[in-house]
């Protein structure tokens, strides 16, 4: 008996399912129980196990649906407790019971949502359900947070302890924190919508006020620094208990209300804003404007456009003051003090913005120029400044000091009339032998060239040249000569050449005999060696050394000039002359010779010669003594004519003229230049492109370039076009 | 007008010099002195006018001269005039003297008078100058503009004798004719960037400040 075995299967486990139809009921009686409990803080006498596999089961037996249902309808249940439980709490404690409420909530969601897991990864995710935890939040939301007496009472809450705390009361931040991160939690439109614009829009009425409050009672240094405080304390605001998304908006409302607002008021206030605290170098004033205005718009070109104008008028009242006129050296002083200034406000107060720099510029630019004699008076100061008598500042001082007059240069527009003025100084420096530094002049002058360009400063390097090579000539006269020296006075001859230097009209002057000898006998030895050259000697320029004794027997040396020589070198034989008679031997012109007397005479440590009458002006028969009662207390006196001045009217006149008159032929060189490369051009574009070659030296009036055009079209350089009037051709 | 006026007078001086140093001149056709058997000169040309009934003065002796492309004023070499009297379409003094009123009516005609008025600045210069003499100039401008109506004609040669004075370049002659031409006498329509010579800026500027024009600036 063998009984075929069938092979053993495994069949599948049946459940006896038993359709319980309270199975339902049951289960969600178990889970209803268990969130009641759980919202009682009961819930520790539950077992996780059991309420997680009954959920589950639910859902698996297809209950999912009504599952969530009856969460939905639980919950709310209790939320509509707790929010009665809200609702009822007075005055301060309402923040707290809120937080109360929310923490259980959390911590109830939280367990509610564990033990539903299974209905959360299943079901929800398939029928696209909210998940619990959200679901949970959602519920909050519409039954507690935005029941209508809770909204409203949660907003005024939140922004009246802000308001307080704005009003300088301690409040609960940790509260605060916790309530605002509640409504981020719940979604960030709901704080947006339930609490931040608001909050936005109050705070903007808050400051609105504030603001108006303050511009009428305060200064604006002080005003500044209440907007900066606001600023700080919002920000410390949000950090503590806001959202960080909320700065940039607050700061945004307080500057529009604070300084925005109040941005023209403010730097227009009498005696304390924008141009008083330039005026008066408030240096943190003007650093808190800055960076306070960096974030209102057209703040800092508000800011640079008052300052610009400010500058601009104070340079013009300085420029076109008739006393400031009086002395050239205290001009250009003041000039350099005022850029300084600025630098200063700019480099402390302004972080060395480029922009604010440009402004600057432009404004020194625009008013010094208002001055036609700037470029005079600019020449005048260096001039001081390399003169002897600067020996006791050190080399590092002068190079500093030339660096900045650069830089007032630079906004120099006729640039070509300082050359002028330049070059006549130059010559007076060198040849008096005042020049204090041979170093500092000819670091000024590298300090030209690199600004313009190798013309500028060739004539002038020129000038140093003649004088060095004039040294070597007279050496080698002398070298020469050993043997005649016996007791000629010493001469040391600079021979200028024409062009580099400075035309001076030349006059007559004879010079004493003893003076004439040697000086012949040098031009004798220089046309030797050099043929075909012609000297003239410039006797109102030279100076000379003499030394003298007295009646009352004092010795001097009296460095006088050329004519002051030869006036004084008569009275080795006669004991009084008149003016007349003086006139007469020296052949020097009147208005000179007066001059030359004048200093001689009338002047007081330095009247060599005395003068009856004692008058100040000059009579042809005015007699004139050496006067033996000089006294002084250096054995060297200086009695050369006075240094360079500025100018006279008429002598203004005639450098101008011919400044004029030098700039015609550039102005015809750059529009032969301009219409050769072009050909034809129109008449706006001619005058435009002149001005733009022309601009390193001068700005050309455009009625003079319209001159020279006509003028070059009568010298056939040019023609008009046949056509079209306005263009010009170039005739090759 | 004045300038010719000023011109007979020299003429008949010469003419006088003339007669004490030449004592057998000639006139072949009765217009040219034997001396200068190629050329009709000054006399020549006052003979001329006589012949033709024409007053010296007459704007008419200035379409010849440009039909004869004369190169000076009151000076005709043989060329110029036979050439001339062939581009008029005449052999005879009489068929000239007909034909009179068509070229001064030549004046009106645009094209010509621009071609007319350019000729006349060479023609009226002095030998061997570049500009054209003021008073010669304004003389001419009188002359020129009277047929053609310039309004401001009297007020540019007033303004030219006070504030001038210098002989008149050729671009400055020949921008006037532009500057008239476009210009209304109001001044509505002058453009202070219109490239015009300095010298008529100037003009613009004396009729403002004399409050002969209300212009806006």
């Amino acid at each position: 008996m063998s009984s075929k075995k069938r092979p053993a299967r495994i069949e599948p486990f049946r459940h006896r399912v038993e359709t319980d139809p309270k199975f339902f009921d049951k289960s969600w009686k178990k889970l209803h129980d268990a969130i009641r409990e759980i919202y009682n803080h009961n819930a520790s006498g539950l077992s996780f196990e059991e309420l997680y596999r009954t959920a589950y089961n639910m859902v698996l037996y297809k209950h999912g649906p009504k599952l969530y249902e009856n969460l939905i309808e639980t919950m709310t249940g209790h939320l509509q407790e707790m929010r009665r439980s809200i609702e009822a709490a007075q005055g301060g404690l309402f923040l707290e019971e809120l937080q109360r409420k929310w923490d259980d909530h959390n911590k109830a969601l939280q367990m509610i949502r564990d033990v539903l897991m299974y209905m959360d990864r299943t079901y929800i995710p398939t029928h696209k359900k909210t998940a619990v935890f959200d679901l949970g939040l959602e519920l909050w939301r519409d039954n507690i947070v935005r029941s209508s007496n809770i909204r409203v009472r949660l907003l005024n809450t939140l922004l009246d302890l802000i308001h307080s705390e704005r009003m300088g009361e301690v409040i609960n931040r940790s509260l605060m924190r916790s309530t605002t991160k509640m409504l981020m939690d719940l979604g960030s439109s709901v704080y947006q919508d339930d609490f931040e614009r608001p909050f936005l829009k109050v705070s903007a009425s808050f400051y609105s006020g504030e603001s108006q409050q303050f511009i009428e009672s305060c200064a604006c240094g002080e005003y500044l620094k209440k907007a900066q405080k606001r600023l700080d304390e919002e920000a410390e605001r949000v950090a503590q208990y806001l959202d960080a998304k909320t700065d940039e908006k607050i700061t945004a409302v307080v500057v529009k209300e604070a300084l925005t607002n109040h941005m023209q008021r403010l730097f227009l206030m009498e005696d304390s804003g924008l141009v008083n605290m330039l005026v008066e170098d408030k240096y943190e004033d003007l650093t808190m404007m800055y960076n306070l205005f960096q974030r209102v718009p057209d703040g800092h070109s508000t800011i640079k456009s008052v300052m610009t104008s400010h500058v601009k008028e104070s340079g013009r009242s300085l420029v076109t003051d008739p006393e400031r006129l009086k002395d050239p050296v205290d001009f250009v002083q003041r000039l350099l003090n005022e850029k300084d200034k600025y630098d200063n406000i700019i480099s402390i107060s302004f972080g060395n913005d480029k922009s604010f720099q440009n402004a600057l510029t432009s404004s020194f630019e625009y008013f010094i120029n208002l001055n036609n004699r700037s470029p005079e008076f600019i020449s005048l100061y260096v001039d001081d400044k390399l003169r002897k008598g600067m020996k006791d500042a050190n080399e590092e001082d002068v190079e500093t000091v030339l660096d900045k007059v650069m830089m007032l240069f630079r906004y120099l527009q006729e640039k070509d009339l300082f050359e002028k003025y330049y070059k006549q100084h130059l010559a007076k420096r060198l040849l008096s032998g005042r020049a204090a530094s041979d170093d500092s002049e000819r670091s000024m002058l590298v300090k030209l060239k690199t600004e313009c360009g190798y013309q500028f400063t060739s004539k002038l390097e020129g000038m140093f040249t003649d004088l060095k090579t004039s040294q070597d000539t007279t050496q080698g006269f002398y070298g020469a000569s050993s043997s005649d020296a016996g007791d000629a006075p010493l001469i040391s001859v600079q021979i200028l050449t024409t062009g580099s230097w400075p035309t001076q009209p030349c006059s007559t002057c004879n010079l004493p005999p003893e003076i004439l000898s040697v000086s012949e006998k040098f031009r004798a030895y220089y046309l030797g060696t050099h043929n075909g050259r012609r000297l003239t000697w410039q006797t109102n320029m030279g100076t000379a050394d003499i030394k003298v004794t007295f009646g009352n027997g004092s010795k001097h040396e009296l460095n006088v000039s050329t004519y002051q020589m030869c006036v004084l070198m008569l009275f080795n034989s006669a004991d009084c002359l008149t003016y007349n008679e003086i006139e007469q031997a020296t052949a020097i012109p009147p208005v000179d010779l007066k001059r030359c007397l004048q200093s001689l005479a009338l002047v007081k440590g330095k009247n060599v010669l005395r003068k009856e009458p004692m008058s100040r002006d000059i009579s042809p028969n005015d007699n004139f003594y050496v006067n033996d009662k000089f006294t002084s207390k250096l054995f060297k006196v200086k009695i050369g004519t006075v240094a360079v001045q500025k100018e006279s009217e008429p002598e203004k006149m005639e450098t101008r003229h011919r400044v004029e008159e030098d700039r015609k032929p550039q102005i015809e060189a750059a529009i032969v230049r301009i219409m050769k490369a072009r050909r034809v051009l129109d008449h706006n574009s001619i005058v435009t492109e002149v001005t733009k070659q022309l601009q390193p030296r001068f700005l050309p009036n455009p009625v003079v370039i319209k001159k020279r055009i006509e003028s070059l079209i009568e010298r056939e350089f040019l023609e008009r076009d046949k056509t079209d009037r306005k263009m010009y051709r170039y005739l090759a | 007008m004045y300038f010719l006026a000023s011109l007979l007078n020299r003429i008949i001086f010469s003419l006088v010099i003339l007669r004490f140093l030449t004592s057998d001149f000639m006139m072949d056709l009765g217009l040219l002195p034997e001396r200068d058997a190629d050329m009709i000169m000054v006399e020549g040309t006052s003979q001329l006018c006589n012949d033709l009934l024409v007053d010296p003065q007459d704007v008419v002796m200035l379409v010849i001269s440009w039909h004869m492309k004369a190169a000076t004023m009151c000076e005709f070499t043989r060329q110029e005039f036979f050439d001339g009297l062939q581009s008029i379409g005449v052999d005879s003094i009489e068929k000239l003297r007909e034909k009179l009123p068509s070229l001064r009516a030549e004046i009106k005609d645009d094209h010509k008078f621009r071609e007319i008025y350019n000729f006349a600045f060479a023609w009226a210069r002095e030998k061997g100058q570049k500009s054209l003499a003021l008073e010669t100039a304004i003389g001419m401008w009188r002359l020129l503009f009277d047929g053609r109506h310039w309004p401001l004609i009297d007020h540019w040669c007033q303004f030219l004798q006070v504030k001038h004075n210098k002989a008149i370049s050729r671009d400055t002659w020949s921008q006037l004719l532009e500057f008239v031409k476009t210009i209304d006498p109001q001044l509505t329509n002058y453009d202070e960037e219109g490239a015009w010579p300095y010298l008529i800026d100037e003009f613009v500027e004396y009729l403002t400040e004399n409050g002969c024009v209300q212009r806006r600036k």
